[in-house]
Parts: structure tokens; sequence; C-alpha cells
């Protein structure tokens, strides 16, 4: 497993130019927790968004994707993606731009009260 | 058959004496039970200007028609009251299995006036009621009562509802604990127990407890079960508890911290869900017919208890500045033990630290001090020291020093464990509660954090306070049908409806049932205006209306009040100080 050592692209690549690099902090909850590990770091190229994220996290973990995606590229109901604190679905969604230095915290369907 | 046990006790304290009537049709019919009874009973017997903790006032426990039926989560009871803390109409809800052995016992709702000349438990027992003395049992805590009810009468099956210490004491949120570790909570229920002198109240019996259709009901309870179990929500609540919640409202930095001085708590982790499952829990435990099992039971050192759940696992936790799991899971224990709201006690001390690191009293208590705080729980209950005078609440404690900005509360009862200057509809739900500060008469988060039914996104006011209205609405059916909040993750107005159509043979669709929760909201309402309660009680600490948040995502974000509360006054039909119409109140046969 690559724990953020080993810089990636999308496509897998190991990134060389630390210029085009951003670097992640990537958080999960719950049982998201018990499929991958609570916190690590990540590197993609610039112009990464979730979507990239997604689809690097999903083909680490075994099991994460079903747990995540309802169909290719949808989300399950009550799964919740913060940017920085910011739910995602109010940005662009799948489609938000990572940048430098991002906090991405996970969340499977959750509730209490 | 129609889901009811058909019988209401009177209880008399004054005279010593039990009357038992039949549970009226029309109050079924209007009403269905729980909050819904307690609230419409209390209404119509308690003059609007009595003192709540005065011989005057009424206490209501009552079950809905769904509780003990079977059908999964259908636990819950309510117990109503003029509130000591609040002066409003108020209810606490308490899951268990105490709601169940009521009804088993052969009664939907237990209705107390007067006052014992001395400590008094009251016993139903398979269709018959009796008060008896609890001289022995004053000074006890909440499972020693427990304990001592079991041993003198010699029946492990008896279930026991009852005040600790606190109670006694007349803290003025003192709750009522059921099986030693559930609580009605809220609104310093527990504290007009005690000024009753009733310490307990005792179930036991094997009447039946029947739907209408029962064919119909075992369709409909099979088509919820498997929506609750399907739903991915259910199963963190499982694993993780209520407390699930800790990291994913301080990653929305909306977890107030420090007394609402801000709302991010680095060490949250600490107090987490995640760890609680990692390090002190011993196993999940589930109420009655529960499918979910979101109660902890915990075993550490030399301590055993249940809990923390997720408010009082933030209000000893972040809300005090402390991140020691274990001093915050035995303060809960200890609220449990002497019967203490386990989110006003803290939220009070919270205020206390607050107010004496900015000099406003004289304590040596400060934010993250674990030891400090486990010893002014104990005070608050026992009423020592400085503890005498955080018994009266925050609002009161900080109004007393000169200083009444540093209470976190609404409508004088302490808000729980959200910031609404980063959920608007939340705000708006807390603010216009009718049992003041709040989170379960409407639970916004749901829509506004968690993203469901839809995701609504938090920081805008648009279409929030239809959004709030429904909900409450909503809430106040569930809360008097006698099912537990928490299936409203899963389930939806139809499901409810069905629900209650199999078991109480009584046509009820979701606009009716809605209408119903609408009536009890309006009936509460109404009672809480002629209390002296108006426009601008609907509101929250000056803080959160001025103070913008400074970290995270909703950097900058105050509760802007103003952009929502006429329209939901509008949207409820009633006029610009808050006070339903004539239309309204003949719409929902209240005129």
């Amino acid at each position: 497993m690559n724990a953020g050592n080993e810089p990636v692209g999308e496509n897998g690549a190991l990134l060389n130019n630390t210029q085009d690099r951003i670097t992640l902090t990537v958080k999960s909850f719950a049982t998201f927790r018990e499929i991958m590990d609570p916190q690590i770091r990540m590197d993609f190229l610039k112009g990464a968004t979730i979507r990239t994220l997604l689809t690097e996290l999903t083909g680490r973990y075994e099991g994460l994707g079903e747990l995540m995606f309802a169909a290719p590229g949808t989300l399950r109901d009550f799964v919740n993606i913060l940017k920085n604190g910011r739910n995602v679905h109010f940005l662009a969604g799948l489609d938000t731009p990572l940048d430098d230095g991002d906090v991405i915290a996970l969340f499977p369907p959750v509730a209490g009260g | 058959m129609d889901g009811y046990a058909g019988k209401m006790v009177y209880a008399d304290l004054s005279a010593g004496k039990v009357t038992i009537k039949p549970t009226p049709k029309k109050l079924k019919k209007e009403y269905l039970g729980g909050r819904g009874f307690g609230i419409r009973l209390l209404t119509d017997m308690v003059d609007p200007k009595v003192d709540p903790l005065g011989d005057k006032n009424v206490v209501v426990y009552a079950a809905g028609p769904l509780t003990g039926t079977g059908i999964p989560l259908g636990s819950r009871y309510e117990v109503s009251t003029i509130s000591p803390l609040t002066g409003t109409a108020m209810s606490a809800n308490s899951g268990g299995v105490f709601g169940w052995k009521m009804k088993k016992a052969g009664f939907d709702a237990v209705v107390v006036t007067g006052k014992a000349k001395k400590p008094v438990y009251l016993m139903l027992d398979n269709g018959k009621a009796e008060i008896r003395d609890a001289t022995h049992l004053w000074g006890k805590t909440t499972g020693q009562t427990t304990d001592a009810i079991m041993e003198e009468l010699k029946d492990d099956k008896v279930r026991v509802s009852c005040i600790g210490p606190a109670g006694e004491k007349l803290v003025l949120f003192a709750c009522i604990i059921n099986e030693k570790t559930r609580a009605a909570g809220r609104g310093g229920v527990g504290a007009v127990m005690g000024s009753k002198n009733l310490k307990a109240i005792a179930a036991r019996g094997d009447l039946p407890i029947k739907a209408a259709d029962e064919e119909l009901l075992n369709v409909v309870k099979d088509r919820v079960r498997k929506k609750i179990e399907d739903n991915g929500i259910e199963k963190a609540l499982h694993n993780y508890g209520t407390a699930v919640l800790i990291n994913i409202i301080n990653e929305n930095y909306v977890l107030p911290t420090r007394n609402f001085q801000s709302a991010h708590f680095p060490n949250a982790e600490k107090v987490s869900g995640e760890t609680i499952a990692k390090t002190i829990l011993k196993k999940p435990k589930g109420c009655y017919a529960c499918i979910v099992q979101c109660g902890r039971v915990h075993e550490f050192d030399d301590e055993s208890g249940e809990g923390p759940e997720y408010e009082p696992d933030w209000a000893f936790g972040p809300d005090c500045g402390i991140d020691d799991l274990k001093a915050v899971a035995r303060a809960n224990n200890i609220c449990n033990e002497y019967g203490l709201d386990a989110i006003s006690a803290p939220t009070t001390i919270a205020c206390l630290m607050e107010m004496a690191e900015k000099g406003y009293v004289k304590h040596p208590i400060r934010f993250g001090d674990a030891k400090g705080m486990l010893k002014l729980v104990e005070q608050i209950a026992k009423r020592e020291d400085i503890g005498d005078e955080l018994a009266e609440g925050s609002f009161r404690f900080a109004t007393k020093y000169g200083h009444p900005e540093c209470s976190m509360s609404s409508k004088k009862q302490e808000l729980p464990a959200y910031d609404p200057r980063g959920i608007q509809g939340y705000g708006l739900a807390t603010a216009t509660s009718v049992r003041g500060g709040d989170h379960v008469y409407g639970y916004m988060i749901y829509p506004e954090v968690l993203g469901a039914p839809e995701k609504l996104d938090p920081y805008v006011t648009k279409g929030k306070p239809q959004w709030v209205k429904t909900f409450q609405d909503l809430t106040a059916s569930i809360d008097a049908s006698g099912m537990c909040l928490f299936t409203s993750f899963a389930l939806d107005a139809q499901d409810y409806a069905d629900l209650l159509t199999a078991t109480t043979g009584m046509k009820i669709n979701p606009a009716e049932l809605l209408k119903i929760g609408e009536r009890i909201w309006n009936l509460q309402k109404l009672y809480n205006i002629k209390r002296g309660f108006g426009r601008k009680d609907d509101t929250l600490p000056a803080r959160l209306l001025n103070e913008p948040l400074k970290e995270g995502a909703p950097t900058g974000q105050v509760w802007r009040r103003d952009e929502m509360l006429d329209e939901y006054y509008t949207l409820r039909g009633w006029d610009a100080e808050g006070t339903p119409t004539k239309g309204k109140l003949k719409g929902l046969g209240l005129a």
C-alpha cells in the first residue's frame, strides 16, 4: 500500500516533478475505518478531483467501493465527503478540485442525537 | 384490541388515593398517546400560573399505542409536566423496557397530582395501582432504589422508573431514570417528582397488548424491519453508538467547544465513538424490541455503566475542554446514579468554567480540569457549596453573577451539541422549540449535516422554515406513537401511518399523522404563551447571533434568525408575535 511515500498520479504513475504535486490528508471514520486506514497522506497531480481520490482509494482498499458507491459515479445515500469541513455536495460534488494541504474526511452513513 | 392497554391511573398523592379510568377514545384519536396524552392532560389540568414545584403541578407518564407491540424500536414512554427549569410545558422521552412494562401492567398513562406527606412510590401491578411507602428509599441512588424495590417485591421482572438524590434536592435539571441507565432527561422532570415526594413508579404484569389487525401489522412490521436493517446508518449506531457523531460534527467545525467559544475540538478523537468502541466498550445494548442497539455498556478500572451517549460525551468532553474519556464516562455514570440531566449538568459546568476563567466568579475550575469537573457533578447533585447555585441551571447562575451571556441556553434550558452558527435550520428548530433549548423536537442535523432524507446546505436559510415545521410536527407524532425517534432515519410518514392504522384500527394517513403532530405542537405553544412566552423567547444566546465562527469551513458564519423567523411563523399560521391565529386553532380542533 502506498501511504504517501511514493506520490502517484491519476493513472498510478510515479510523480517526479514536485511542482506538479499536491499533498492531501485523508481521514476515514466509523465503518470506513474497518476497511481503510484512519488517516493517510496522499500525493496527487495538480488538477485532481474528489473523483480522482476515490478512484485511487477504492482501488487500494477492497470493499470500499461497494460501501461508498450505489452505482459507478453515484455515491450511496448518506455517504458524506468533506473538504476542509465543507460537504463537497455543496461544492462541485465528485468534480470538486483538490488543493495542496486539503483535509478530506470520508464518512459512511452515521446518525445519533 | 387497538394497541392500547385501555386504562389510565390517576394518583392523587395529597389524598393518598388512586382511581382507574378507561383511556378516552377522543384522546386516542386526537393525540395518539405519549407526548400527545401528556401535553393534552397537563394543559387541561394545570393552571398556567402555578409554581412548577408546587403541589398543583401534574406529572403524566404516558406510553404510545405502538409501545410494547413488538414493532422494532417501539419502546418509548414520555413524562410530561410544567418544567421548573424553563417554565414551559415539557415532555421528556425515555426508552428501555419501562414503557412496555407499564402497558403490560395495564396502563397507557399515569397522571400524578398533589403532594404526598412523606416519600411514596406508585406500584402498577396487573391492572391494579397502589401508593406505597418509600421512606426507606429516600436518599438512595437510582440503582439502589431499583434494586431495593425489586428485592422488596422479590421480583426481578418488575421495572422501576425513579428519581435519585438530585430529584429529591429539587435540582432544576434533575431527570428520571428507568432500569438504572435510561433517562427521561430534560427539563427537570425529576425535580417535579421530588417536589411531590414521589420517589418511583414500578410496573409489572402480563396483560395482553393486541393490535386491531395483527395480520396487517405483521406485514408492515416486516417492511419497516427490512428498511431499518438495510439502512447503513443503523449499522454505524450499532457499532459505535450515538457518539459516532463526535468526529463528524467536529470535522464539520460545528462541535461546540469550551462553552461554545469555538466549534472545533482538536482532541475530539479521544472521546469519539470510535475510541469508545476500541477502549471501554464491553457490548452494545438495546431497548425493548430494538434491532439497532445503540446503547453502550462500558467497563474499565473499577467502573461499569452505560454510555456515554453523544450528548453527555460532548458536554463533559469538548464543551468542558476535556479529552479524558474515562472521566467523561464516570461523570455520565454519576448523572445516572444521582438522576441528573447529562446535558444540562455538564453545560452548566462549562458555563462556570468560562466565568471562572474570565474572573466573573471566583472558583478554581478551568476548562480541561477533569477532576474538578467530577467534583462539581456531585456537588450539583447534592446541592453542596457552589453546586447549590449551579443546581439552578446555567441561566439563573450566570444571571446571578451579572453575566447571562455566558449561559448557552434557550428559554433557560441548555443547548445541545451542535453550533447553530454553522447549521441555520437547526438553529431555528432549537430557538422555536416549545420546550426550550433542544435538538430532538425537530432534528434538523439529519438533513443539514448527515444528508438525509436529502442534503440541505447548512449555511443557507432559504427553505429551512418549512423543513423545520415539518420535522417538528412529525417528531411530535412519533413521540406520541411510542416509537424511537431513531426510526426516522429509515422510515417515512407513510410507514408510521401504516403502523398506527394496523395497530389502532384508526384510519391514519400521513396527512393526518402530521396534523396530530401539529396539534400537539400548537397546544404546547398555546400553553407557553399563557405562561408569558412570546417572540422574544424564540431566540438563542447573543454569542451565536453576533460572534462569527473563526475556524474551518463555517468561518464567518453567525446564526441568522431574522432571515427565518417571520416565514416560520407564517407557515405555522401564527401572527408576528408567534401566537396561533383563530383559523389555525379551529383547523386543528383547538379553538
